[in-house]
């Protein structure tokens, strides 16, 4: 003030008069100004609230860099504090530091995709680990029965809230999924979840394949996992290996279900009806060879099932491997599977390789030319 | 001779004035450009690289959201502190200066109305925070697309065996949302608002006080007032909380008086890849012109028949 | 002073009080004065530190508005920016952007005044060379001496062909050499017609220059008229000899004792009566007699 006044003699009418404008324009503004802040608020820019318990979680410096625009630098720097708390395994810090990352900046995804991984796999696996090496009982109790669920739990929360705040996003859902199917052994609500993230517009093509996954694994599904799975097999651009066993597994379900509720004569009628249905087949195969044993029948079977098009090449190395049970047959098996094995070794599951490492010594391959060098394991 | 002689010079003195000319505000703007220029303001570039690679290379084993995210909370951070320290200190340090060193009289006793002075010296300084915020978005972006090709390479280097076009696409796709895209142009359009108002706020300010550091530390306050105040308001009188008519009436001024800055934080959310609709950009350059309009006027109300 | 004299600059009546922090009464800087300049007249303003010799410039040139009366420039008021277009303004102790080079200070102001690209560029040059700083042109203005520095001090008020020239202490701090510069600039101005005022406390640079004088003190124009008219001393005549060798001396000295009623009041190098006549008007008080006290 006293510099004010000693800077310069300036008449007091022209602040009043200046006063007066503010004033006047001010009150032309401020509807303006909150119209603005309503949009903004709309449209996801006002998130954070800094209130009380904002106030709380932040240091002094950085409740004002984060007031006065620098809010996501301010998120930034509790990550890394967050980082540097994982590091020291101080999973109380990790939990806030997240916890303030998170409500700085609600709508960035990794945000909370980190919050729950720090929760849900690394303090989870940090205090397994730690019960492995634990002798007292009750803290193992504790650990085991208290502190992981805990974590598990807070994880999914974490998860969850992230995906209310990030709608557009297949992150946070499929977060969900992974927690839902690796953690809970889920694969109901896994692949509920996986199905979510799958629609969103940026979500990876592995998604979908994952909610199949989870799918196949849902007991009493099958019919809807095998409609996903058998598209994703005929359609989709990768056909992966987890895609191969669930395709196989699926229609191996099926073929059981067939030969356990139907007479030979009653498959024999339906594939008349449905030639193009491979499966009939298989099923006629299967229950030749379970009841009857008729091998060469089995392979009658099959031999017009590899007839199909559409039959997946799996049938193709299950065909070969029945022919391979004929001693008579064998070398001539052998030929078919160790084409098939160097062109598509997928199609061998490991029972299929332990097998084929049978017919292997059976028909004393040298051990330079056998396809399974030592253990069948891939 | 008699007094009539003088009419011929009245007449002309009259006819060769003009009441406002942009000709003689640019010469004033483009001189404080000049001055800041030679006073080796750009050598804040070096602080601001140092700071960017500085954060590209020290977070290198994050994930590539966060270390995306670290580029550009670091330049859209320095972007505004730079650009808000040289509003409002090169405002405060220049005005002042012309006071105390009487630069200003041979400029004012020079045909140059006071108002044209004070447009001069804004524009000045906006062109020069302008010019310093192309040039650090110029880093920052370059900075940017090196990055995220970099990070895609790497990304693919660490994915087991030959990944598909698909597979690629899909990461490419990721990062680059969150890499370079055109949504930070508004980002630091919204910078440079802001700084615009600060460098207002400085002008009206450096008005009434001739000293820099009263200038400077006036409005500091003010622009710390202007990020707080909404917040203030929410702070102290939550919705649907009565409070006394006297606290209200206060946090009414202050509200109606200080400018809300904090109207132009949208930074923080196009980081978190939200997008700001142009309709809103054009409110925030509406509201920032009538700010720059209305302080200009208040300075020039203070400045007009000030004492030198 | 008549309405109907021709008049460059006409003050009248001006007072100029300055309000003292947290007291009631009021600094008079300026009681009062009033004064007229005729176009091609060179004007001198002296007077005693905080006189109101500053103020009254000021009050010319708009910088500060008077408390009363009136200030006129060719017959346009001080406080319409348009009559700065015939003024030129030469500060004291003039500081300008110390980070432009001469040329680029001459075509800034010019263009203040609304001067063209291309004339900005002939100007520039030609005022440089008037000012003798051609060799400085590029040079930051850091780096020039005061004597420099109030040289392009008066080429910037002499960018826009003023017809009116204000100059405030021209050669303050400048050392004999660039003081005589200045002067002779200042009488080139005469030649043209320019009409200029100048403020100074070098009593005999203002005697060599000015037309007329104006003595301020206290706010008040104490004196004012022609140089001649008040420094003249009616019963008395002073002879200036040149190479006058003693024998020359000593007859003119017995001429002198041969009259009736003629006195050789004291013989010797001339000395500047204005500054007895300054001083005089002032109170007496010169710098000793102050230190004494």
């Amino acid at each position: 003030m006293i510099i004010l006044v000693k800077s310069k003699l300036f008449s007091y009418g022209r602040v009043l008069v200046s006063l007066a404008i503010l004033v006047v324009f001010g009150f032309l503004k401020i509807p303006f100004e909150s119209q603005t802040e309503q949009k903004l608020k709309d449209k996801g820019f006002r998130d954070w609230v800094p209130n009380m318990s904002a106030r709380e979680q932040l240091t002094q410096a950085s409740f004002i860099g984060a007031i006065g625009g620098f809010r996501s630098l301010v998120a930034s720097i509790y990550d890394l504090r967050a980082h540097e708390a994982f590091r020291d395994k101080d999973w109380g810090s990790v939990e806030r530091f997240r916890k303030v990352t998170t409500s700085l900046q609600p709508r960035f995804a990794k945000h909370w995709d980190l919050a729950a991984w720090d929760m849900a796999w690394n303090a989870y696996a940090y205090y397994r680990s730690k019960s492995e090496f634990s002798d007292d009982d009750l803290e193992l109790w504790r650990i085991e029965k208290m502190i992981m669920p805990s974590y598990l739990e807070k994880g999914l929360s974490f998860a969850k809230e992230g995906a209310k705040w990030t709608p557009e996003s297949y992150r946070l859902p499929m977060v969900i999924g992974d927690i839902y199917a690796q953690k809970y052994n889920n694969p109901k609500l896994a692949s509920e979840w996986y199905f979510k993230s799958s629609q969103a517009k940026d979500a990876p093509s592995y998604i979908y394949r994952a909610y199949a996954t989870q799918l196949a694994k849902c007991v009493g599904m099958e019919e809807e996992a095998y409609k996903v799975v058998s598209n994703l097999y005929n359609g989709g651009k990768v056909r992966t290996l987890t895609l191969r066993r669930d395709m196989e597994r699926l229609e191996a379900y099926f073929v059981n279900k067939l030969v356990q509720s139907n007479s030979i004569n009653e498959l024999k009628e339906m594939v008349k009806k449905e030639n193009s249905n491979y499966i009939i087949y298989d099923a006629i195969a299967t229950h030749y060879l379970g009841e009857e044993n008729n091998i060469s029948l089995a392979v009658n079977a099959y031999r017009e099932l590899v007839k199909n098009p559409k039959a997946p090449d799996f049938y193709r190395r299950k065909f070969a491997l029945l022919i391979a049970r004929d001693p008579a047959n064998e070398e001539r098996a052998y030929g078919l599977l160790k084409n098939m094995y160097l062109s598509t070794p997928q199609i061998f599951r490991r029972v299929d390789l332990i097998e084929l490492k049978k017919i292997e010594s059976n028909l004393n391959i040298p051990l330079n030319e056998k396809l399974i060098k030592s253990d069948a394991s891939r | 001779m008699t007094v009539e002689n003088n009419e011929p010079i009245y007449n002309e003195l009259n006819s060769k004035f003009k009441l406002f000319s942009p000709s003689r505000v640019m010469a004033i703007a483009m001189n404080t450009f000049t001055q800041l220029v030679r006073m080796k303001v750009f050598y804040f570039l070096l602080i601001f690289s140092v700071l960017i690679i500085g954060a590209n290379v020290l977070f290198l084993n994050f994930t590539f959201e966060q270390e995306l995210k670290i580029l550009q909370d670091v330049s859209f951070g320095a972007m505004t502190l730079f650009a808000s320290i040289f509003s409002i200190v090169g405002t405060a340090l220049l005005i002042p200066k012309d006071i105390e060193d009487r630069t200003l009289y041979s400029i004012l006793t020079k045909p140059v109305p006071r108002f044209e002075y004070l447009i001069g010296k804004l524009l000045g300084i906006l062109f020069l925070v302008a010019v310093s915020l192309v040039l650090m978005s110029i880093l920052f972006f370059a900075v940017l697309f090196f990055r995220q090709h970099g990070i895609l390479a790497e990304e693919i280097n660490q994915m087991r065996g030959q990944p598909t076009a698909e597979q690629i696409s899909s990461l490419k796709e990721n990062i680059f949302a969150q890499g370079l895209r055109l949504e930070l142009i508004n980002g630091v359009v919204a910078v440079f608002l802001k700084a615009a108002v600060a460098a207002a706020i400085a002008l009206v300010v450096s008005t009434f006080a001739s000293s820099t550091l009263f200038t400077i530390i006036v409005s500091l306050v003010i622009y710390f007032i202007g990020h707080a105040q909404s917040m203030a308001l929410d702070y102290y009188f939550p919705e649907g909380d009565m409070h006394g008519a006297f606290q209200r009436f206060i946090a009414g001024i202050v509200a109606i008086i200080f400018p809300n800055l904090q109207i132009f934080n949208v930074v923080d959310g196009i980081v978190s890849g939200q997008s700001v609709p142009m309709s809103l950009m054009f409110r925030l350059t509406g509201l920032t012109g009538f700010y720059l309009f209305i302080y200009s006027f208040v300075s020039w109300v203070l400045f007009a028949k000030k004492e030198l | 002073m008549s309405k109907d004299l021709p008049t460059a600059v006409q003050i009248k009546n001006l007072t100029k009080t300055f309000p003292v922090p947290f007291k009631k009464e009021k600094v008079v800087a300026v009681d009062n004065l009033s004064l007229s300049v005729m176009p091609g007249e060179v004007y001198g303003l002296i007077g005693p530190n905080g006189s109101g010799k500053s103020t009254t410039m000021k009050v010319l040139l708009g910088l500060i508005s008077a408390t009363s009366g009136s200030s006129t420039v060719f017959g346009m008021s001080s406080t319409e920016t348009a009559s700065r277009g015939s003024v030129g303004f030469l500060p004291e102790n003039p500081y300008f952007y110390k980070y432009l080079t001469g040329a680029e200070t001459i075509a800034f102001y010019g263009k203040l005044c609304g001067l063209k690209r291309k004339v900005i560029k002939e100007r520039t040059s030609e005022l440089l060379n008037l000012v003798e700083l051609e060799g400085a042109r590029d040079r930051r203005l850091a780096g020039y001496s005061k004597g420099m520095l109030q040289r392009i001090g008066l080429a910037q008020a002499l960018v826009g062909r003023p017809k009116l020239v204000v100059l405030d202490e021209p050669t303050a701090g400048v050392d004999p050499a660039g003081s005589r510069k200045i002067r002779d600039l200042i009488m080139q101005l005469k030649d043209q017609g320019i009409t200029v005022i100048l403020s100074s406390h070098l009593l005999e640079q203002v005697q060599e220059v000015c037309d007329r004088v104006g003595i301020i003190f206290e706010g008040k124009l104490v004196r004012e008229g022609s140089l001649k008219t008040l420094i003249e001393i009616e019963d008395q005549t002073e002879i200036v000899l040149e190479n006058a060798g003693s024998d020359l001396l000593k007859k003119i000295t017995d001429l002198i004792n041969q009259e009736n009623g003629v006195n050789l009041i004291r013989s010797g190098r001339p000395r500047t009566t204005l500054e007895t006549l300054f001083l005089k008007e002032t109170g007496g008080e010169s710098k000793d007699v102050r230190n004494e006290s």
